[in-house]
Order: C-alpha cells, then structure tokens, then sequence
C-alpha cells in the first residue's frame, strides 16, 4: 500500500489522465447550490471538494427507473434488455457512500440475487475523497469516519496543498501508471468533526428500537411530515421499487419498468384489492426509521444507515433522523432507570 | 379502496366509440389532443372517434368513452353533463377545470352575484351563471387525466388502458418523487415557494426540470398535510400568504372553507 501526493494544480491533470484512458464519473454542481454524479468531459468541471450529493453512486448499479423487459402481445413475445457491467471509474465517492455500496451489496445477494444490480456493479473502481463533516453528517456514530477507505482502489485525503493519495488495490495501481506522483510519507491528518451525533453504543440501539414501537415521535413527527417520500428517494442504502408494465399507442408492444419507490409513500403500502396496510403516516415514519436501525441490524449486527445525512438535509420539512434517534434512546434510557 | 375497474373494451372486434365535449374551459387540454401528431394515426386505428366539436361536424346518440375538458359553470353545463353521462359507458374528466373545478373555480371566491355584474355589466340577466364545478361534483367520473394543460402521458396511459380493457392507477404521490428521481435541486433550496410536496405527481416534474416551481396544476394528492406545508414555508422564510394564493389557482374548488 503506498502513498504518494497530488499538488493541488496538478488535479485537474490527474483527472485528464484518467479520462484519456476511461469513462470517469464524477460530482459537479447541480443548480446553484447542489452537486450530481455525472459522467466527467471537462475536468475542471469536476468538484472534489463538496458535501454531498443529490443521489448516491447507487444510482448508477440501481438506476431510478429501468426497463426490465420489452413484450410483444401478438406474438406473445419478450425480451430482457442486456445489462452490462459498468466499466467505469466512480471519482470523489464519500467513504459513507460506499459503505452503503457495501450494504446493497449485501442486500442484492443474500436471497434472490438482483442479477441487474450484481452486473453493474462488477466493473466499478471506486477513488475515495475525504469530507469535512458539516451541520448534517453523522457518520462517525454509525463507525464510518471521513477517512475510511475500505472498498477503495486509491484514496484521496485532503490537505493544505494538494492531496495525499493512497493505492490500495492493483487496480488503483492501474488508474495511476503513467501519472507521476510524488512519494510522500508524513502521517495525514485523522480528525473528523461530527457536529451531529446519535449518542448510544451501536450494539443496544437495537433495543432501544424495540422499546419505542408506541413513542410519541411517530405522531408527532407525522404532524410535519408531507409524506412525500423524499427521506426515502434519497437514502443512500434504500432500495424499494415499484414495477409497473405499459403499452405503447399500438397496444401491442409494451414494457415493464421498474423504478424507484419509498415506505413513506401511501401508495406504496396499498396491495392487491385496495388494502393499505400502514395508513397512517405515523406508521410510515416508524417503518422508515426501523428500516435503518432495526430490522436489517437485526440481521446483520450493523445500522443500515450510513450517516450521510441527506433524509434531514432533503426534509422540507425539516424533520432530523438524528432528532428522532436521540429522542428514543434519551427516553428509553430515562424508563430504564425508573425500571432499576 | 380501490376502484372498480370500468372499461371500454365493447367487444373483440368492434372498436370503442369515443366523443370527445367542452365545458369552461380554455380548450386547451383537446388542442392537446390534435397535438399528438406522431401518434394521432395510431390512435384513430384502436377507436372510432363520433362526436368532437373542435375537429368534426358528426354527432352521435352514444359512446363507449366521453372525455370531457373543461368546469361546470352555468345550469345548461349541468344539463349537458347529465345528457352526456346517460349517454356513455366510461366518462372521463380531462384537465385540470374537468378534475378539479381549475382557474374557474378562483370565482368562487367571491360573491357570484358580483361576478356575473363584473363580467357581464348591463347584460348580465341574460347569462345565468353558477360557481364553477368539477365535473365529480354532479356526475360519476370513472377516470382523470390530470394537468394543465392535461398531461399527454398520462392520456395515452389511460387511452391505452381503455382500448385492452387493463386497470389504470391514478398517480397518488408527491411531485417531489418525481424530482427525486430526475436529480433536481430542490426548490426550496433555491429560495422559491414551490407547490410540489402537495401536488400530484405524473407530470414528470416537468416545471420543476426546467428550473420553475411547482404551480400545482395536477391538484392535490388524496392526503395533503397543509398545516405541515405551512411549517415548511415559514421555517423557510417564505410567505405563506402568497403560497396559497398559489395553492387557489388550481385549487379553489377543492379548498373551499379550508384556510391558510
């Protein structure tokens, strides 16, 4: 594993270079005051230094919408369209974006494989960049710090004048030969300053979760709420869709499409015969917040949020997972001691 | 609950018969129709069109789908519509003015006595007039296409689902689903009011694509959180009075008696 340093000036130099020889996604600015992953032309319009994004890299493995097969009525036929690994290197991934890579790679394996998914995601190489927390991060309480590189072929950490890089895999070997970087070996800077924090051992949040099914947070967090499914769209580890088929104006061709769904969303929960099995929005918010502490942990020993922050930073209505976490461990702490 | 599904499939062979009427409205959601110019061959292919004013001379005695554009606004509008409901097998309102009452229904607001004297002066005894109705609040509407003008898309979907006799879902979520899918910016991240997390999505989050806010034009969902859309405004410093200025463009019918 060796590290090397890339001067400041040089960077747009070293993204030329990995453009010469692969397509590169990248974070640029998105409307005044956001950023996107999009696929990379200009490297001076690559932004390195940002919060966070729109939509995590999971939009490229878990497109928000996809047809998942193509039917021709009369003849009775389909087809499925051909899935290809996206050979492509993902530039400026937050180390919380990628732990939730991790996760969905967990989720689409374990079962019924999501072959889509599982395709997509085999020619990603991954080039981490380190963050500076701001007021919505809070991925140092879920063990995931700004620094992390597991997942990474190279890493790149912030520093005054430039960038210490780190090549962690051959792959990373790969995108770098042929770019002359300076060795370096002084010790790199491993503060991270989380602003936002959930104050309980991971390891008991699972029962604070249990205590909490009949709080009063879920009422009164719907009282705000809009239902609009945001919280849901934009979190980095949810991966619920809906499939819906249509035909064309010949009524004869069709497609089925699959695209992305939320639990916040009434619809969502509405089955067969017209059936909505959690109808109020007091229960949408819980099922949410238990499907990022509760029920997946349960099964893998791990929260399955991330830490990123975006369902608060994305709330119009401002409503803050962190808040709401806080909130149930405090109380379920304070009936603990009146218990004991 | 979910709705019965009411189709126009008639037969295997016979093509459904289709009218199409006006009301108050600006016609703008039937020039929508003749602008399906790629597809308006296709169309005539699956159906027999009997009865359309704007494009043809022929009437008809009756029809498998009537769509209907535009707001009930005078006693002769509702005797049409019940003349035209006797007459079809599936009715649908089409646009905004036939879903939702639209632009029309802003003169609810105010005494009708004093809108009719403000429109029609000295004549006014010689057009009666009513607050203006969505066509659901005198008749059974069997589907909706939603929008202003009404969203293409969304017709063809329907259109389709009628001719094969297949059960169509009326979108029932936010416009901010639909943002979210498309990677914009938020509105509110770029200080501007915008109607979407009470509005129905199906759109496309067409305006909001461009750069525009959300004026609302497809309606409400079936469930919006108003007093939860007036903590949003105020904790982003915008106004909630002109918000709901905006809210009563599209609307007024359907906000009548509920205040900001």
């Amino acid at each position: 594993m060796a590290q090397y340093f890339l001067e400041q000036a040089r960077v747009t130099d070293f993204i030329a270079h990995l453009l010469a020889h692969h397509t590169v996604y990248a974070p640029h600015h998105r409307g005044g005051r956001s950023f996107a992953f999009e696929k990379t032309s200009d490297p001076e319009a690559v932004v390195l230094d940002y919060p966070r994004v729109l939509n995590a890299v999971k939009k490229f493995f878990l497109p928000p919408r996809e047809v998942l097969l193509h039917f021709d009525l009369t003849r009775d036929t389909a087809a499925v369209p051909k899935v290809e690994p996206i050979d492509a290197v993902f530039l400026g991934v937050h180390s919380y974006d990628l732990a939730a890579v991790r996760r969905l790679d967990f989720n689409f394996s374990t079962g019924n494989p999501e072959r889509n998914y599982l395709v997509r995601r085999k020619g990603a190489r991954f080039i981490g960049v380190s963050y500076v927390p701001d007021k919505h991060h809070f991925a140092g309480s879920v063990g995931i710090d700004p620094y992390d590189m597991t997942g990474c072929d190279m890493f790149l950490t912030k520093h005054a004048d430039g960038w210490i890089v780190d090549i962690l895999t051959g792959e990373g070997s790969e995108l770098a030969a042929g770019f002359k970087l300076e060795a370096h070996d002084e010790p790199k800077p491993r503060r991270a300053h989380f602003t936002q924090h959930v104050f309980v051992p991971q390891a008991r949040l699972g029962q604070v979760m249990e205590a909490s099914y009949d709080h009063p947070v879920w009422n009164e967090t719907a009282e705000t709420c809009l239902s609009c499914g945001t919280c849901n769209l934009v979190c980095p580890t949810c991966y619920c869709f809906n499939v819906e088929e249509s035909v064309g104006i010949d009524c004869t061709n069709g497609h089925r499409e699959r695209s992305w769904d939320g639990c916040m969303l009434r619809g969502f929960t509405e089955v067969a015969g017209g059936e909505v099995f959690r109808e109020k929005v007091a229960a949408r918010q819980r099922h949410r917040v238990y499907r990022k502490f509760k029920y997946i942990s349960d099964v893998t020993g791990q929260p399955w949020c991330v830490g990123c922050g975006r369902c608060t930073a994305s709330c119009t209505a401002k409503i803050s997972i962190v808040e709401i976490v806080n909130r149930l461990i405090r109380d379920s702490e304070r009936d603990e001691s009146i218990l004991t | 609950m979910a709705k019965p599904n009411v189709t126009a499939k008639p037969s295997a062979t016979k093509k459904p018969r289709v009218a199409i009427f006006d009301f108050t409205g600006c016609e703008g959601c039937e020039l929508n129709q003749l602008n399906f110019e790629d597809q308006l061959l296709d169309i005539l292919a699956q159906v027999d069109i009997v009865e359309w004013r704007e494009a043809m001379d022929d009437k008809a005695e009756e029809y498998d789908i009537a769509f209907v554009e535009g707001a009930l606004s005078t006693p002769d509008c509702i005797k049409r519509i019940h003349d035209i409901r006797r007459r079809t097998k599936v009715l649908v309102a089409l646009g905004a003015c036939a879903v939702d009452g639209g632009v029309n229904a802003i003169k609810n607001l105010h005494p009708i006595e004093e809108v009719r004297a403000t429109v029609y002066g000295k004549d006014q005894y010689l057009f009666p007039t009513l607050p203006a109705l969505p066509l659901s609040a005198v008749v059974k509407v069997d589907h909706n296409v939603r929008g202003c003008p009404m969203t293409q898309a969304e017709f063809l979907r329907l259109f389709t689902s009628l001719v094969m006799g297949k059960q169509f879902d009326e979108p029932d979520l936010a416009v901010c689903v639909e943002c979210k899918l498309n990677e914009n910016e938020c509105v509110y991240e770029r200080g501007m009011i915008c109607l979407g997390p009470v509005t129905r999505a199906g759109c496309n989050s067409h305006c909001t694509n461009f750069g525009q806010y959300c004026i609302g034009c497809r309606g409400l969902v079936s469930e919006p959180n108003l007093k939860g859309m007036n903590e949003v405004l105020t904790s982003h410093g915008l106004a909630v009075d002109e918000a709901w200025k905006r809210l009563q463009l599209y609307n007024a019918y359907r906000l009548q008696g509920v205040r900001a």
